[in-house]
């Protein structure tokens, strides 16, 4: 029987749809090789952090803040012009980026990590659902 | 003098709360009727092409049914969100919740279904049982209240109806919370076992207790009811050919069954539907044996097998469906109702076809048989990637032609017809099903299947 090998994306992206399925909030297997962990955050958007003591680190793959629920995307400045003359651009975890309008309710939205915002991949106004990409960050070790 | 209603629309657009075929099938008579559509989905569902051909497509949840799907206030404000003015909720999911069902009109919404107190009523089995009583509906011997705490009564009544007798819960439906007694030494630990089971599985300890019948086959009447107080029904199903009770092939008319013996029945379910003001499409299931109907439930809701009715009455059961919903009245009498030829519905699953169990993943080429007298109803694609967390239903083959057994010469030939590569599908079972000469007979009751696989097992 062959390993599963646990660095390979597709794998990650299957475990961590499974976990999201089952409401299972995080996973965490260990090899003498390295170690997968997989947390499923309150937002129901995961975080995957694979480690791994057999190869050098290299640099982590950007981290995208999706909707976490359906509403009208509100980005942190007025315009679109704007923000995007703006970045990229430093944030810390707890910086809000942007906003979800629903109703009338303001839902921030929050960078979860520190890093350099890349992109913006949503358009301001624009109805957004679940899941739905709104920002790129590039993570800061 | 002629009823007058409001004739301006209450919606101009639908929220369709489901997925699959059932998604597309709805989007389609919408469509037809001029509507606009909104289509819901969750991240599993995320690439499904009938979110590509609505007016708007909006993710509400994760992969699990219970955070997507399942989610009452995620449809509501998905609704909200993009102006829908009604709510089809298509069938399984939230289609038979009383609950969300009052909560779509609080909100301003209509719900293209019948009342929150309808679906309510129907959906205890005694008060539904007790309504089709008052209204002349046959029913299976037993009484039309719940059973009594007290054990010697309960052996009292058993010994009246007559064993073997089934124990139900009152909440129950589709096959769950129900056993079996064939002799009086069993009977307190069903009761009891039925018990805990109804109370965990539904909800509420409520039983009740009915003559167990020993080869019954599965017959359905098809009702349509307009909030104007007019009601038809449009013709009859056979749904004998079941696998743990879960439907497997349909066809309409029921074969065997006398218009003079049938006409009776569905005379009754209209008048059943006048006498509790229903509202919509709905079932009225039932058993028969021997010559003789017992109703067992009705669904408040659209069922996956009403293209066989469509295609023998000529009605678009969607379409009415929502016209009904617009306050529309309904367009013909039961004298317009004009049943001709035969009709087979095949669900095609993801599944194993001999083990059953489900298969997910990629469909990598996909052929669908076309023709007169072909239908498939479908969302499906070469690429589609088939998700593991849902019903494995993938399709609808439905045929239809003069008479049985020249439709079932047509299903045989749309399934040789059909290809699903990628993934396993009970296509073969389906083909092997409809060589079966007893099938072929129109003889088969609600456990011919699972006998036919047995032997089909055997070495």
């Amino acid at each position: 029987m062959s390993a599963i090998d646990f660095s390979d994306p597709t794998t990650i992206a299957l475990l961590t749809d499974a976990l999201t399925a089952a409401g299972v909030s995080g996973l965490e297997i260990s090899r003498p090789g390295g170690q997968l962990r997989i947390v499923v955050a309150t937002g129901e958007e995961a975080q995957i952090n694979v480690s791994s003591t057999a190869q050098p680190v290299s640099a982590p793959p950007p981290v995208v803040v999706k909707a976490p629920m359906a509403g009208h995307f509100c980005s942190g400045s007025s315009s679109r012009s704007v923000a995007a003359d703006r970045l990229p651009r430093s944030v810390s975890a707890a910086d809000v980026l942007g906003f979800l309008r629903v109703g009338p309710i303001l839902l921030p939205l929050c960078a979860g990590r520190s890093g350099i915002l890349t992109r913006q991949l949503a358009e301001p106004d624009t109805l957004v659902g679940f899941g739905d990409r709104l920002f790129e960050i590039e993570p800061q070790s | 003098m002629p009823e007058t209603f409001d004739s301006r629309p209450r919606f101009d657009t639908v929220l369709i709360a489901n997925r699959g075929e059932i998604a597309t099938r709805i989007q389609k008579a919408c469509r037809a009727l001029g509507l606009k559509t909104v289509v819901v989905y969750s991240e599993a569902d995320r690439q499904a092409p009938y979110g590509r051909t609505a007016d708007s497509a909006l993710c509400i949840g994760p992969s699990s049914a219970a955070k997507s799907y399942l989610n009452k206030d995620a449809l509501l404000l998905a609704a909200r969100l993009t102006g829908a003015g009604a709510i089809h909720p298509g069938y399984g999911f939230l289609s038979e919740n009383a609950a969300f069902a009052d909560a779509v009109e609080k909100a301003g919404l209509a719900f293209i279904g019948p009342s929150a107190s309808s679906i309510e009523a129907m959906g205890d089995k005694i008060s539904a049982k007790r309504a089709m009583i008052a209204a002349g509906v046959p029913c299976v011997p037993g009484p039309d209240t719940a059973l009594v705490d007290d054990p010697a009564a309960i052996e009292r009544l058993a010994l009246e109806i007559g064993y073997p007798v089934i124990i139900k819960a009152a909440g129950g439906g589709g096959g769950r919370g129900m056993r079996l007694v064939p002799e009086a030494g069993l009977l307190q630990e069903a009761v009891a076992l039925t018990r805990e089971e109804a109370q965990q599985a539904f909800g509420s300890p409520s039983l009740y207790m009915e003559k167990f019948l020993q080869h019954p086959r599965h017959i359905e009447i098809q009702v349509l009811c307009d909030t104007h107080g007019n009601a038809v029904w449009l013709g009859h199903r056979d749904c004998s050919m079941q696998r743990r009770h879960q439907k497997v092939v349909e066809e309409a008319p029921a074969p065997g069954i006398s218009p003079d013996v049938i006409g009776s029945v569905g005379r009754a379910c209209v008048e059943a539907c006048r006498q509790i003001g229903y509202q919509g499409v709905g079932t009225f299931e039932f058993l028969y044996e021997d010559g003789a109907f017992y109703f067992i439930e009705m669904n408040t809701r659209l069922q996956v097998e009403h293209p066989v009715t469509e295609m023998t009455s000529g009605i678009d059961i969607v379409q009415a469906q929502i016209k009904v919903a617009q306050g529309d009245p309904l367009d013909l009498a039961q004298a317009d109702v004009k049943c001709e030829g035969h009709a087979f519905e095949c669900r095609i699953n993801a599944e194993d076809p001999d083990t059953f169990l489900p298969s997910a993943g990629i469909i990598t080429a996909l052929t669908l048989p076309e023709g007169p007298g072909i239908r498939v109803d479908t969302h499906i694609h070469p690429g589609y990637k088939v998700p593991p967390y849902y019903d494995s239903l993938i399709a609808k083959l439905i045929v239809h032609a003069p008479t049985r057994a020249e439709a079932m010469a047509r299903m045989r030939e749309a399934l040789a017809g059909t290809r699903v590569d990628g993934i396993s599908t009970n296509i073969p079972f389906l083909r092997a099903l409809f060589e079966d000469s007893a099938f072929a007979r129109g003889e088969t009751d609600i456990h011919y299947l699972e006998q036919w696989l047995k032997q089909r097992r055997a070495p």
